[in-house]
């Protein structure tokens, strides 16, 4: 079985830590992760890095895995609903431009995310706040 | 001669890395992928932390091991320069946990097996230096600090002899100075 | 300066930091600098794994920071070891920042830190005279409601001695979250535009009206931590919070005094939820919506040391779910301002031509060089990045000098009483990450580590109280209390207590306190009044904990298995 390798920068911290994934892209599954040269990393990682990617195959140990959008559709407390992806981006849309038309555009707050999306989603979460709401209410959990 | 690992708690930050990379090379690469209760945690060698010092403890694979002499089940041999436990003859008398003056051994359950009160199997478990596992010692392997290292005789040697050195510096520093 | 080029600094004001729980791999570099004889000072209340391997441990007592580092700066100042030609070409503002610590001289500060003056004397002397110094600080500088003022106040030591400009010195945040660095660069802040660009700058505004297509506010925007002030508290309905839209974050577990998070939750109108896993802050939203995770999407991370490195698709995701970036330009173009993106690098594209310092770091560059460290501002191959700031002392001000700031000390806001004998402070776990919603799902980590976590106590603290090593206890503030493990330790003083805020059930943001810091706007988790309680029938703790664990399981949409508690 010939394992892909594929290189990536570990999420678990600020370090910036190089990782190199074997995959098996067949069974589309990672075989292990094994330390890259990275600037910062330089051949070593830490328990994170080895060991922190198994929570992609959704073993149900804390938490389960968000798979399918949902809506309470009953209003607050009432149960989650699963919905189509049109269903829940139409209503998050009209929902948002309801409050925007009612109270103004800084009466919606968003946040960016310091952990796994990445800059170019951050860059798009902002935009949409700034160009799209109108507001610049946004801001992440750095202080956190 | 045995060899053994060593810690350097100069050099170790306490992070464990070390015991899950004892595991997994122990129990194999599918835990990642099984059922999370279907396999056991069982590290050998542990973490210790003082006021002062931060080491991982673990068997020291001794010349003339007291766990070997205390086992009436003849579950402990010395092979491939190591001091092992055969598993599958070992009674679970902790004969062996009680004569090791270091604490490296410990009880632990195997899962999947069972014993004849139906529930899982424990038996003694230690650092076995990752007899035929490729690459030698994982703990080794996967430290971020290189704080662990496989002592072996050359090294001892080195060391011994860099000890003396020392050691004869030491005595006639007056006369060198 | 980099990470790298920690473990050739001479010597390494390490000040509130714990690397080696926080970030392993950069305690890494400071145990190599210590091999290759580098002088560590280590500023912490706790002994640390650094404390342990330092030359100097000043073990302060928590909330007096400030006071230790003007006391510092006194001795510098006062015993001739200041940098006279340096602060004289590159810096201003000296004479008015003598005036304020003029008063902090190492007597004082042991009144208040509880370091011997003589040790503060010998470490400011060691920090000033051993080149080059570098310092580096963590979360037990900024989650205080004094944060930024010893930011400064670490700043003037450096600035006073020199030690600006070249490799290995300077003064380095080490950040906590992986991408926090990224998400300030990428303008997820209130007050600016990618690229530290400010919204209150006409100039800026229009080159970013121009680009977007439409007018933006010249408002600064709300920070995170006074949503709950706006939704609670905010009485006209134009000001109020009414839509809160929360991607990648979990703050009904990760932010302070979690009672007053959950009641602000239930009382906004309307909560996305945007996430790749169900959290706590899911149990209160009105609509949730699944992104992929980190290893499903590409894009790009910025590390602590200003790095921009990639991130690639390993795996191939869940066919029902959509990256982030897509959800977001999906709302926004059904909300009526399009979006049409068809990769990150088009995003990323778009971004850096909007960002002078971010303008050079090309994909292409990434690839080639592994990692960019801005500024890098020529798309040349040749600009390869900036590994330290100020080089040759030229500061990013309007004159290119480097400014002096000292303030006064003041204590925390909430300190130990008749009621709350204790200090609290949250820390690191060092196998868990943030909310654990990744690392609490990865197997051999949780075997690890799991719930409910520990306190860490000083050993006579637990001797008197009759507290031995893995008892259940029972910890409370005025706000709210938890169930966690006791860990007697002689690492940390009597009267300090220390929790990870990586548990559910040991939360103890529960009991912490939401008082900010006035410029950043951080909260005081380092330092809380608390108490802590024997809890007699430790069988009945037990199987409570096991029940919480069940309970949280089963609102986590888990049916299966048994957990391993």
């Amino acid at each position: 079985m010939a394992l892909k390798e594929i290189q990536s920068t570990c999420a678990y911290c600020g370090a910036g830590c190089q990782i190199l994934f074997r995959v098996d892209e067949a069974a589309n599954k990672i075989v292990e992760a094994v330390p890259a040269n990275g600037r910062t990393n330089a051949g070593t990682l830490c328990l994170k890095g080895h060991y922190g990617w198994d929570y992609l195959n959704d073993p149900q140990i804390l938490t389960k895995r968000l798979r399918k959008p949902m809506i309470r559709k009953g209003g607050k407390k009432s149960p989650l609903v699963e919905v189509s992806w049109e269903e829940a981006i139409q209503y998050v849309a009209d929902r948002l431009n309801e409050i925007k038309a009612k109270y103004g555009p800084d009466a919606i707050m968003g946040t960016g995310s310091a952990r796994g999306p990445g800059n170019e989603a951050n860059y798009l979460m902002q935009k949409f706040m700034r160009a799209c709401i109108g507001t610049n209410n946004v801001d992440h959990c750095a202080r956190i | 001669m045995n060899y053994f690992v060593k810690g350097n708690p100069d050099l170790c930050i306490g992070c464990r890395t070390c015991m899950i990379g004892c595991v997994v090379a122990h129990e194999g690469k599918h835990i990642f992928e099984v059922d999370p209760d279907s396999y056991t945690f069982n590290p050998r060698l542990h973490m210790v932390k003082t006021a002062k010092i931060s080491v991982p403890v673990q068997c020291k694979h001794c010349e003339n091991p007291a766990c070997m002499a205390a086992c009436p089940a003849g579950a402990i041999q010395m092979k491939d320069h190591a001091v092992i436990i055969d598993t599958s003859k070992c009674m679970g008398c902790k004969s062996c946990m009680d004569a090791c003056p270091f604490g490296a051994i410990d009880m632990v359950t195997e899962a999947g097996k069972f014993q004849a009160d139906g529930k899982e199997r424990v038996v003694a478990n230690k650092c076995d230096l990752c007899s035929g596992i490729p690459g030698g010692p994982a703990c080794v392997r996967v430290c971020p600090t290189a704080a662990l290292t496989l002592v072996k005789e050359d090294e001892l040697a080195d060391a011994m002899e860099k000890k003396r050195m020392e050691a004869a510096r030491n005595l006639f520093r007056d006369n060198q100075e | 300066m980099g990470i790298p080029e920690i473990e050739d600094a001479g010597c390494l004001l390490c000040f509130g930091y714990n690397g080696a729980d926080s970030h392993p791999i950069v305690a890494r570099r400071i145990v190599r600098g210590k091999q290759k004889g580098m002088k560590i000072i280590c500023v912490d209340p706790r002994v640390t794994e650094t404390a342990r391997i330092s030359d100097m441990h000043l073990q302060l007592k928590g909330g007096s920071n400030l006071a230790l580092v003007n006391a510092m700066a006194n001795v510098i100042w006062n015993e001739g070891l200041a940098d006279i030609k340096f602060i004289e070409e590159h810096t201003n503002g000296f004479d008015e920042f003598l005036k304020v610590i003029e008063k902090y001289t190492p007597e004082y500060a042991e009144t208040i830190s509880h370091v011997p003056a003589e040790e503060i004397r010998k470490a400011a002397r060691l920090y000033a005279t051993t080149k080059p110094a570098m310092i580096l600080y963590g979360m037990g500088v900024c989650q205080f409601t004094q944060a930024v003022d010893v930011v400064k106040g670490l700043a003037n030591l450096a600035l006073m001695t020199g030690n600006f400009g070249g490799p290995s010195m300077g003064i380095g945040p080490v950040r906590g979250q992986n991408n926090v660095q990224g998400a300030c660069d990428m303008g997820a802040l209130p007050n600016c535009y990618p690229g530290y660009q400010s919204v209150t700058d006409p100039e800026i505004r229009a080159k970013f009206e121009k680009a977007w297509g439409v007018p933006l506010s010249d408002k600064v925007g709300c920070a995170i931590t006074h949503v709950p002030h706006r939704v609670l508290e905010e009485k006209d309905e134009t000001k109020r919070i009414h839509a809160y839209y929360i991607f990648g974050e979990d703050p009904a577990q990760s932010d302070p005094d979690l009672a007053e998070i959950r009641e602000t939750l239930d009382k906004c109108d309307f909560v996305v939820m945007q996430d790749i896993y169900m959290n706590k802050t899911g149990l209160h939203a009105d609509v949730i919506l699944p992104s992929t995770a980190w290893g499903e999407h590409d894009g790009v991370y910025t590390c602590a040391d200003r790095g921009f490195q990639r991130i690639r698709k390993v795996i191939e995701p869940d066919p029902g779910l959509k990256t982030d970036w897509q959800i977001i330009q999906e709302i926004s173009t059904a909300m009526g301002y399009p979006m049409h993106y068809e990769n990150t690098e088009e995003i990323w594209n778009e971004m850096i031509d909007l960002c002078p310092s971010f303008k050079g770091a090309t994909y292409e560059k990434m690839e080639k060089y592994g990692s960019v460290q801005w500024p890098c501002r020529d798309k040349s191959m040749e600009d390869k990045g900036t590994p330290y700031l100020h080089k040759g002392g030229k500061f990013a001000t309007k004159d290119n000098r480097g400014v002096f700031y000292a303030t006064d000390w003041h204590p925390p806001m909430e300190l130990e009483n008749d009621e709350y004998p204790m200090s609290l402070s949250t820390v690191r776990e060092v196998g868990h990450y943030s909310v654990r919603t990744m690392t609490g799902n990865c197997r051999t980590l949780r075997n690890l580590e799991d719930e409910p976590g520990w306190v860490q106590m000083n050993t006579q603290d637990c001797e008197r109280m009759g507290l031995v090593k893995g008892e259940l206890v029972k910890i409370l503030s005025k706000r709210g209390y938890c169930i966690t493990r006791c860990l007697p330790t002689d690492r940390v003083k009597p009267g300090a207590t220390y929790m990870t805020y990586q548990w559910w059930i040991g939360a103890c943001n529960e009991l912490t306190n939401a008082k900010l810091d006035p410029i950043s706007n951080t909260p005081e988790y380092k330092y809380c009044a608390c108490r802590v309680e024997k809890i007699k029938d430790q069988e009945w703790a037990e199987n409570h904990v096991k029940e919480l664990y069940d309970e949280i399981r089963t609102q986590m949409g888990i049916t299966a298995g048994k957990g391993d508690h």
